[in-house]
This record gives structure tokens, C-alpha cells and sequence, in this order.
């Protein structure tokens, strides 16, 4: 199967270095670092090299990290760290969905709209000027791939301590210059599934929003040799990245041009000016995305559908409907690191063919 | 006006029946659209965005769908 897919988090697979580290780690970082046995202390000497090159890496101190085992408790830990019970809580129409969840019930919750193009209206964050609270600030939507103007938002957030999501912009989007907390996946780098990183910002007031006895920030039950991964898998995407961004970048705006001129009727997610090199999304009027996402994959391409016909809820991916964009007939695909030319080139012609296909009218 | 029924209809139906429907008017007719879809007015709003026709809300799962007068 060629090697697109719909989702950037879930789909990327180890690169070989990550995968060594990660063998060679289960050999020997199996003892939990914080004992003093003789094998506890050679894990703790891979622990602590492991934060110290997640450190260099994301830009950080090795004081700020703490790392989870559970990525999808990272956007809880880092939202809810930092609010406090009287607090708003200011997050977009299209963020991520452990966002709402946790703004469910609260009574001061503003939702921030988003214009067509998937960039949050700062003139609704500038009326909230007054207030305090917590934004949640995804970075990059996984969805579309849209970039936010992080500095711009900060800039008019004076108030808010900023709770910065940057699972799906990785490395790929600095942090801002102001941020109380930030958290990471391993998987936006093609690291492994399962350790997510949550940066806390000295100085900040950011508190363990779970109940705990001792004075520790996170639960420390993360699997060393998974953390070893993940940070070769980090150093290593770093290296390449200045050229591997522009030659994404490159190759989605041919998809898109492609797809764009061939097919009528296509609606795509926001510019590409404005996202992240590697995430499109297109919409197709008169088209069921179920189907298409059927022949899709029986041609060889594992994409995924924000449509509400393949939703488990039946509901139409919100992010799309902020944006008012077209919900059916969507796909979402993602070009990795290995994708090539003539993948994307067949991409086009299998979405081609099924759309025109399926396309009733 | 020509009257739509898609109430019970899941999207992209309604707009795939909105689609084939406008075909046969000319510029200026309008469809009244009965779709209960939670989808329908979003795809509605998109398709109108898309096709330079216009629609508008008149009522809870009502909607007023107009054929541009340019083709």
C-alpha cells in the first residue's frame, strides 16, 4: 500500500534509527530509574539523556519536561494545570475534541470562530480582553493542517495564560514567545505511539491537575524505552527537516493543483501558505465520503473522512463545519516522509476515477 | 415554487436531490427544500459557495433554495 494516509497521529511508522533505539532500550532500560539498584541506575542515565536531547531539541529545559504515558491526557494536563475554578476557558470552534470535553459543564467557556480559511477571528479574542482565564491554543488543526497566527493570538491574550497544543505542528511551528504550557506527541515527529510531552513554562502556575500526594507533576509511569524512541526519532526528523518540509510542501501543492484542475466541484481546507506542509483536505459535492473512502482503499490509499457518513456519531466533522467548508465526500490525506511523486500522481487518479465515479447528479 | 421533501434523508442526499432538482429551473426559480439532515444546512450553505446559487433558512428544517439567474 502506498504510503499516504489520513492520519498524521496514528499512522506514521518508526524509522529504522527509532526502531534500533528502541530494541537496544528494551534490552537495557528495563529497571525503573528512580530505584538504586545497579540496573535502575544505568536506566536512569537513559532517562536523563533521553529528556536532555528532548531538551535540545524541542528548545526547552530538561526542567520543564514531564512526559506522560497516556498522550491522550496531555491536552487535560495542559489546559486543566493552568485553570482555576472561577477561570474562562477560550478555546477555537475547531479545536480538538478533549478540548470541548473538558469545557463541557464550566460556565465561563467562550468559543472562539473561525473565518473560511480556519484562522481564529482575533477580533472575538481581542473582546475578551478583560479576562482571565486559559486559551487553549492549538497550534496547527490535524484535520486541515491550518496554522494559526500564534503570535498574533498571544500578542491579544495579555490576560489568558496560553496553553499551547502542538500534537499535530510537532516541531514544525516554534513555540511562542509567550506560553505557560505546551504539549507534544511523539507521533507528529514519526516518533512512537504512546508518550506525549508536556512542556511547563518555569514560572508558570500551572499545578497537577490530578490528585497526587507527593510533589510530582506527572504520574513518571511512561516506558523509558518508548522515551528513548522517541527522542532519536525526534533528533533524527530534525536533521532532515528544512528539506523534507519544502519537498512535502512541494508535493501537496502539486495534490492539491492536481486535484484542484481535474476534478469540479472540490472544496480544499484552507491555503496552503497558511498550513502545515503535509495535511489536505478535500471536500467533493454530490459524492458519499463512505464510498469514496471504499475505492480509495481497494486502489491502495488508506485515507480518512471528516463526512458525517462515517462518523460514529453521525455528525459532520466540526472543524469543516466551523470553516464552512463542504462535509460530504471528504477526505483527509496526509504525504509522509516516504510519500513520492508518482504515489501522489496515482492519488490523483484513483480520487479522479472515484469521483467521478460516485458523483450522482 | 417546486417543493423538495428529503425529511428522513442522510447528506449528501438532500443535496445530491437539490442538485439533479435545480437542473430543470431556470434562473431566478426557487426550490422549497424540506431536509431534517444536521448536515443539510452546512452543505447547503458550501453548495450555494460552490455553484453561485443562493439559499437562505425559512424555517426549522425548511429551506429556500434559488437558481442563479447566470449560468
Amino acid at each position: 500500500m502506498a504510503h499516504i494516509t489520513a492520519n498524521f497521529l496514528a499512522e506514521s511508522p518508526l524509522s529504522s534509527r527509532a526502531r534500533d533505539a528502541l530494541g537496544d532500550a528494551i534490552d537495557q532500560g528495563w529497571a525503573d530509574p528512580r530505584k538504586l539498584a545497579h540496573s535502575s541506575a544505568k536506566a536512569r542515565i537513559l532517562h536523563e539523556g533521553a529528556i536532555a536531547s528532548l531538551a535540545q531539541s524541542l528548545r526547552l529545559r530538561t526542567d520543564e519536561i514531564e512526559i506522560l504515558g497516556e498522550p491522550a491526557l496531555g491536552h487535560f494536563y495542559s489546559i486543566a494545570g493552568l485553570l482555576r475554578p472561577q477561570d474562562a476557558l477560550v478555546h477555537s470552534l475547531v479545536d480538538r475534541k478533549e478540548v470541548f470535553a473538558l469545557a463541557k459543564g464550566r460556565e465561563n467557556v467562550h468559543e472562539l470562530s473561525v473565518d473560511p480559511s480556519g484562522l481564529i477571528k482575533t477580533e472575538e479574542l481581542q473582546a475578551l480582553a478583560g479576562s482571565e482565564g486559559v486559551l487553549a491554543l492549538q497550534v496547527a488543526n490535524g484535520e486541515t493542517g491550518v496554522i494559526q497566527d500564534v503570535e498574533e493570538l498571544v500578542a491579544h491574550s495579555s490576560k489568558l495564560r496560553i496553553a499551547a497544543d502542538f500534537s499535530t505542528a510537532g516541531t514544525r511551528v516554534p513555540l511562542p514567545s509567550r506560553w505557560d504550557s505546551a504539549f507534544f506527541d511523539s507521533r507528529s515527529w514519526q516518533g512512537p505511539q504512546g508518550i506525549g510531552i508536556l512542556a511547563i513554562s518555569n514560572g508558570s502556575q500551572w499545578r497537577n491537575p490530578l490528585p497526587h500526594l507527593a510533589s510530582t507533576r506527572s504520574p513518571q509511569s511512561a516506558s523509558l524505552p518508548l522515551l528513548i524512541a522517541t527522542a532519536v526519532a525526534l533528533e533524527e526528523w530534525n536533521e532532515n527537516e528544512e528539506f523534507e518540509k519544502e519537498r512535502l510542501r512541494g508535493l501537496t501543492h502539486e495534490l492539491r493543483r492536481r486535484v484542484s484542475t481535474s476534478i469540479e466541484n472540490c472544496d480544499v481546507a484552507g491555503d496552503l501558505d497558511r498550513s502545515l506542509p503535509h495535511i489536505t483536505s478535500f471536500s467533493f459535492l454530490y459524492v458519499e465520503g463512505e464510498e469514496l473512502l471504499r475505492r480509495l482503499e481497494v486502489a491502495g490509499f488508506a485515507v480518512d473522512s471528516g463526512s458525517a457518513c462515517t462518523a460514529e456519531d453521525l455528525q459532520p466533522s466540526h472543524v469543516l463545519a466551523a470553516m464552512g467548508v463542504l462535509t460530504h465526500g471528504n477526505i483527509r490525506i496526509t504525504l509522509h516522509r516516504d510519500s513520492t511523486p508518482s504515489q501522489v500522481f496515482e492519488l490523483v487518479e484513483a480520487i479522479r476515477i472515484a469521483v467521478t465515479a460516485l458523483r450522482v447528479p | 415554487m417546486k417543493e423538495l421533501n428529503c425529511l428522513g434523508m442522510r447528506c449528501p442526499l438532500p443535496i445530491i436531490a437539490v442538485g439533479r432538482e435545480i437542473k430543470s429551473l431556470v434562473g431566478g426559480e426557487t426550490i422549497h427544500l424540506l431536509a431534517d439532515d444536521p448536515a443539510t444546512e452546512l452543505d447547503l450553505r458550501a453548495w450555494a459557495r460552490m455553484t453561485g446559487n443562493q439559499m437562505e433558512v425559512s424555517g426549522p428544517n425548511e429551506f429556500l433554495v434559488t437558481k442563479s439567474k447566470v449560468d
